[in-house]
């Protein structure tokens, strides 16, 4: 595959040119840059988090510091008790495991953590110098922790820089690996659209935290090696000043690209430390690129070769094979649902006032009523995003008020947003495969090839009532027009085959032949995967076209309920609600 | 009311005055415009070198002030015009562009005076005596101004015109320009106050404290603590705020050290950031 | 003048003299590590002039073994990994042969841990003692040298009854504060107060009000550079200068002139150098540097100062060892002397044994008190 191909490359450039190096220069020059090659990892690990998972951890020198203190103290320690040689691996699961604790913490609270994560990592990574200046029994202080062995095996000054350029190549090819695999399709997803995906069933924070441990896993390996490269630990080694240079050199380097962000380190790096003290005004010249490249170019310069290998990709559409999915679910208990006189509301305004009603067994509901009766609150409130104030929401018997909306969306419900929702960046065929993961992929499928190309029987049906997108399978999402959107949205909601499905306005922006073709397709989804659904419409052809029973809803409360025609016919829904055509 | 008790009190209400002098600035940028202008403590940072360079030159120390001034007005208003307008709806972009912005600017001080440390003569540091102790009359000035700086400005939001215009910015820009209060502008004049409430804060702190290009991250921090713990926006919040982040870091030092001091600041500001990141007295 | 065109002068005139002699063999690399940022910053610009000035004058007598000198300048006062990266540079990358180091402790220990005693060198400021490492050669003032005959002199002099004791928290202020209990608490007085603080403290409020209520009459102060100011300035202002005296072992020329003369009254320093010391050497050599600097010239000081000894002391051993290599240097270097503005200099245990002076502050700065001849260094390294 032709992307495949030039991607792949990547390592094995770098791996040339690190070879290459000490031949043409000299051991001294070689020592230097391996030092930059230990910053270039950690950067790799700050560029995944900022670049593919869209937060910035400004404090990544705290798991640097920490894997050298944890090395370095090992090390010598073992020069005694060859024992501790063992406990090496620690020095970088420590950190890690520290890494996962904080960012489960804090993502778990909320969506928008995001510019807050950044300073609590800022804060934490203070402490940290803090801690490593005053605890100077065991990091040596201020003086730090000097005296460092050699790893066993290497020197110093010779042959540890093939160590480090092994390892550097292995954390490129690596990364650039995981990006193209699942793992890596979920990552993306979680930057664009992370309330879409906890709709899937994802619990976004653990991915986000998985994530960012695997970034302080590859920090404290280059922590570790920075200890042995230089042979003392310093409380600068935890410090504000390195977590920010990381950032820089992500940024200038490339964040979306393992490669460019450990290029930025070496580059930038090794530069500045060259001709810092030859010309005052070189740091300044670094703190105008750092500011051009963040108001003009957000992907680094790794990203000016970026629309270049997308074209490559979509010259070469890779023709994907289909699977059929597992079994649908035979036989599957009647579904039950029940609103049990919930309150919400937001800011002050109460917008569900003691709603309730009941839903049982598979078939399409509408819910209609007039802008502000709380319709895609009712929906909001179930799935996590309004607070529930008084009342119960109970699910096949669980009272689901108050959950996560991906725990809501593990017990079977899938939810189409009012505008449209689906991941811009991705292509349509990956969007499909995202929803399609969240029915759980085994543990190592999330790092092989396999699952990509993958779509279910379900998918394959829904996709052919949909030509026009099935041709357009290789389109950024972003780039669909809003008819398709709709589509390919609405064939996402059903792909996990959810039990309950929540549509909400799916017809919005459709013309009256495009919402005829809509209805089609749902009502024929909702019956092949025995599915209750509620529909919310404002169009009543569409609502009388779909049948079932229909729910009025006016004012945050259950104004009526039955037959399309009997709603009609109600005096109290007449006097509120005058039903409109499209 | 003892001479020693009396001199740890004033030393308190001291730490909070210069607190609340350098987190003024960032208040109202960040508390009206939300912007997370992370460059706030090299505006500081510029006010100090301003007394430098005036004493370099052999003016009067006085001069700083408009010095200060004229230099943060310009910076501002081209940061504003050509960083920040392009990225309002943006936080995470803005907090990246003013820090690069803010080493920008922190490269350019020593490319200019040098790494090294610098320091303000002046004789300004004599002792006033009063009730059995002995207490810089400087650093009293500094309280009263403080004190009287927050108030004003708390007035002036409350009770004036521009204040009514800021608040409806503030509270719906939609709506505020839809009734022909020019957003754009008043954003850029509230960010150029910001800015230069900073670089003051800087002139008027140079003679007390030790002045170097790195000094920026440190009034910075402590400004974004005070405004996460106090919540953004009222001046009950800004109050709270400076006296839980300042506060606490006063008596731990006295107790137990500086550096436990600001392990403390740290520790809570972590502490709310993660549970309590609207601050104690939210606008809502 | 600013510093950076002062600097580029330096380097041309350099660069002029010693263009004048010609030379036997290859020049003498020499790395001089000196601090041109962070808290010891202020001692830069004269430290890098004092080594040139030693490199010219030892150039002019024929060089060290014949050959002429070439300082290298790097900064240690950046943090001790970062100091040993631009020592490293020095040394592997531009070919130095001798170290001269002139910055704080922290930084001596990162560059005696990556020498490893493979080529010579020289740590000439004032510092806690304790530096044994073969291949150093430590010119210093130590706390034994500038407070055991100091501390007893004091308190025959002024009685005080309380001593507080405040210093940066590292190793040179600790020890330093360690050793001057032993002393204060053998005249009879009491130690009331012993506290540490970071380098970047600017805010001594607490401090200073644990000073009052302790009601001590004496302040040891082993703070450096900017936090030096900063505390002394602050002492002044709340009306402490009369109440205690004070007395420091590194206050120097600049860190007085930021204190300021009106601020410094009471106040004693301690060293091996003052810069208007009134012995015949020493005027000699503030004349040549006036008249090599120009009346602008970076105000000379003891730290400074002590790069030139360092360069005098490494003439004194390399001539008496015959070579630079270590081994040679180590064995030889045993009672090497040489007479320089400090007045006669003798290595023992490879630390020195000098003359101590003692000066407090007038309306034009220092003025000597007292001077200790020939005190002892205090420290034992064996061979």
């Amino acid at each position: 595959m032709a992307s495949s191909r030039a991607v792949d490359a990547a390592p094995l450039l770098l791996a040339a040119a690190l070879v290459a190096l000490p031949l043409l220069s000299n051991d001294f020059v070689a020592y230097q840059i391996a030092l930059f090659l230990v910053y270039g990892i950690a950067t790799q690990g700050v560029a995944l988090c900022w670049g593919r998972l869209g937060f910035l951890p400004l404090g990544h020198a705290l798991f640097f510091g920490l894997g050298a203190y944890l090395a370095g103290g090992m090390l010598k320690a073992a020069q005694d008790h060859a024992a501790w040689f063992l406990a090496l691996p620690l020095a970088l699961l420590l950190p890690a495991a520290l890494a996962y604790a904080v960012a489960r913490l804090v993502f778990a609270r909320s969506l928008r953590s995001g510019p807050y994560f950044s300073l609590i990592t800022l804060a934490t990574t203070m402490l940290g110098f803090l801690a490593a200046q005053q605890w100077s029994a065991v990091t040596g202080g201020f003086n730090g922790m000097a005296n460092v062995p050699d790893l066993p095996g290497t020197e110093r000054f010779g042959s540890l820089y093939w160590l480090i350029a092994a390892v550097a190549v292995a954390s490129t090819a690596g990364l650039g690996l995981l990006l193209r695999r699942p793992l890596g399709v979920l990552w993306s997803a979680v930057a664009q659209n992370e309330d879409r995906l906890q709709l899937f069933g994802y619990a976004t924070d653990r991915i986000k935290a998985g994530a960012y441990a695997l970034s302080a896993l590859l920090a404290a390996l280059a922590g570790a090696l920075f200890a042995v490269h230089q042979g003392i630990v310093t409380p600068q080694a935890v410090g504000f000043v390195l977590s920010t240079e990381f950032v820089i050199w992500a940024a200038v380097g490339g964040k979306a690209s393992p490669l460019g962000a450990l290029l930025g380190a070496v580059l930038v790096g090794y530069a500045s430390a060259e001709l810092r003290e030859r010309f005052a005004s070189w740091e300044v010249l670094v703190g105008l690129l750092f500011m051009a490249v963040v108001r003009f170019l957000p992907d680094g310069v790794a990203g000016l070769g970026a629309p270049w290998l997308e074209r490559k990709r979509q010259q070469a559409p890779e023709p994907l094979p289909t699977r059929d999915a597992d079994a649908t679910a035979a036989a599957r208990p009647a579904l039950s649902l029940a609103f049990d006189g919930v309150e919400t509301g937001q800011g002050g305004v109460k917008i569900l006032d003691g709603l309730s009603l009941h839903v049982e067994g598979p078939g399409i509901r509408c819910i209609i009523g007039p802008n502000g009766a709380g319709k895609t609150s009712a929906f909001n409130v179930m799935t996590g995003r309004l607070p529930l104030r008084a009342g119960r929401i109970v699910l096949d018997g669980d009272d689901i008020g108050g959950h996560a909306a991906w725990r809501v969306a593990r017990r079977g419900v899938g939810r189409k947003l009012q505008i449209p929702s689906v991941f811009t960046g991705l292509t349509v065929q990956q969007n499909l495969s995202v929803a399609l993961w969240g029915r759980g992929l085994g543990g190592t499928a999330w790092v092989s090839l396999a699952p990509q190309g993958r779509r279910s029987a379900l998918q394959d049906e829904l996709l052919a009532r949909f030509p026009a997108l099935r041709e357009q399978l290789h389109i950024p999402a972003g780039r669909l027009s809003q008819g398709h959107r709709q589509a390919l949205e609405f064939i996402m909601t059903v792909s996990p085959e959810p039990r309950l499905l929540l549509l909400d306005e799916p017809c919005a922006g459709l013309s009256p032949a495009e919402t005829h073709h809509m209805i089609d397709v749902i009502r024929t989804a909702v019956q092949r995967i025995g599915a209750a659904g509620l529909l919310i419409e404002h169009d009543i052809s569409a609502v009388a076209a779909m049948g079932g029973e229909v729910f009025v809803l006016h004012q945050g409360r259950l104004l009526a309920q039955g037959s399309l025609a009997d709603v009609q016919a109600d005096p109290a829904v007449r006097a509120v609600y005058a039903g409109g055509h499209k | 009311m003892d001479a020693g008790t009396l001199l740890h009190a004033l030393n308190v209400a001291y730490a909070l005055a210069t607190l609340a002098l350098t987190t003024l600035g960032l208040a109202v940028v960040f508390g009206l415009l939300g912007v997370m202008n992370m460059a706030h403590g090299e505006f500081v940072m510029i006010g100090t070198y301003a007394v430098v360079t005036v004493q370099q030159w052999g003016w009067p120390l006085a001069t700083a002030f408009p010095l200060a001034l004229l230099t943060c007005a310009a910076l501002g208003y081209a940061v504003e015009r050509w960083l920040i307008r392009p990225l309002y709806q943006r936080p995470f972009d803005t907090l990246l562009a003013t820090w690069a912005l803010a080493m920008l600017l922190r490269k350019l001080v020593e490319a200019v005076y040098g790494k090294g440390y610098r320091n303000v003569e002046s004789d300004l540091g004599a002792p006033l005596s009063f009730w059995g102790t002995q207490y810089p009359a400087y650093r009293l000035a500094l309280i009263v101004l403080a004190i009287v700086l927050m108030v004003g400005l708390a007035l002036w939001y409350r009770r004036s015109a521009a204040g009514l215009r800021v608040r409806a910015m503030t509270g719906n820009p939609v709506l505020a320009q839809a009734l022909g209060i020019d957003t754009r502008r008043l954003a850029s004049q509230a960010f150029v106050v910001g800015v230069v409430l900073a670089g003051a804060a800087g002139v008027l702190l140079a003679p007390l404290v030790r002045i170097e290009p790195g000094i920026g991250i440190d009034y910075l921090l402590d400004a974004f603590f005070v405004l996460v713990v106090g919540g953004l926006g009222t001046l009950g919040g800004f109050a709270g705020g400076v006296g839980v982040i300042g506060g606490s870091q006063a008596v731990v030092s006295s107790l137990f050290g500086q550096t436990s001091g600001y392990a403390v600041v740290l520790i809570l500001a972590i502490l709310f950031l993660w549970l309590k990141p609207d601050g104690l007295f939210a606008r809502r | 003048m600013d510093r950076r065109s002062f600097l580029q002068s330096t380097a041309a005139a350099t660069a002029l003299v010693a263009a004048r002699h010609a030379f036997a063999a290859d020049a003498l690399k020499v790395a001089v590590m000196i601090p041109q940022s962070g808290p010891a910053g202020l001692f830069g610009p004269s430290t890098q002039a004092c080594a040139e000035l030693a490199a010219e004058t030892i150039n002019a007598r024929g060089g060290i073994l014949g050959r002429r000198i070439e300082p290298m300048f790097g900064d240690a006062g950046l943090a001790p990994a970062e100091a040993s990266q631009a020592a490293l540079r020095l040394w592997k990358g531009a070919g130095a042969q001798v170290v001269l180091g002139m910055h704080d402790s922290a930084v001596r220990g990162a560059l005696v841990g990556l020498f490893k005693a493979q080529l010579p060198y020289f740590y000439t400021p004032v510092y806690e003692g304790g530096e044994c490492a073969r291949g150093t050669y430590v010119n210093g003032e130590t706390p034994q040298q500038q407070l055991a005959p100091v501390i007893p002199w004091i308190a025959a002099e002024r009685k005080p009854k309380k001593w507080y004791m405040i210093g940066n928290d590292y190793v040179w202020g600790r020890s330093t504060n360690a050793a001057a209990k032993g002393f204060i608490e053998k005249t009879g007085a009491q130690v009331v107060g012993d506290e540490y603080l970071p380098f970047t403290a600017d805010n001594f409020d607490s401090s200073l009000a644990r000073i009052r209520d302790s009601g001590a009459d004496a302040v040891l102060v082993s703070l450096v550079g900017g936090a030096s100011v900063t505390f002394n300035k602050a002492f002044a202002s709340f009306g402490l200068t009369e109440k205690a005296l004070r007395l420091g072992t590194l206050i120097e020329e600049n860190t007085l002139a930021g204190i300021g003369a009106a601020n410094a009254r009471n106040l004693y320093s301690s060293a091996g150098y003052f810069a208007n010391i009134a012995t015949p050497a020493a005027q000699a050599f503030a004349e040549a540097y006036a008249k090599r600097f120009g009346a602008q010239a970076p105000a000379l000081n003891g730290l400074a100062e002590s790069a030139y000894e360092g360069f005098l002391m490494l003439e004194a051993v390399a001539k008496k060892a015959g070579s630079l290599d270590v081994a040679k240097l180590d064995a030889a270097c045993e009672g090497a002397s040489y007479k320089g503005p400090r007045g006669s200099v003798t290595m023992r245990a490879r630390h020195v044994e000098q003359d101590i002076y003692v000066a407090d502050v007038g309306d034009k700065g220092f003025r000597v008190v007292k001077t200790f001849p020939h005190v002892a260094s205090g420290q034992i390294c064996k061979a």
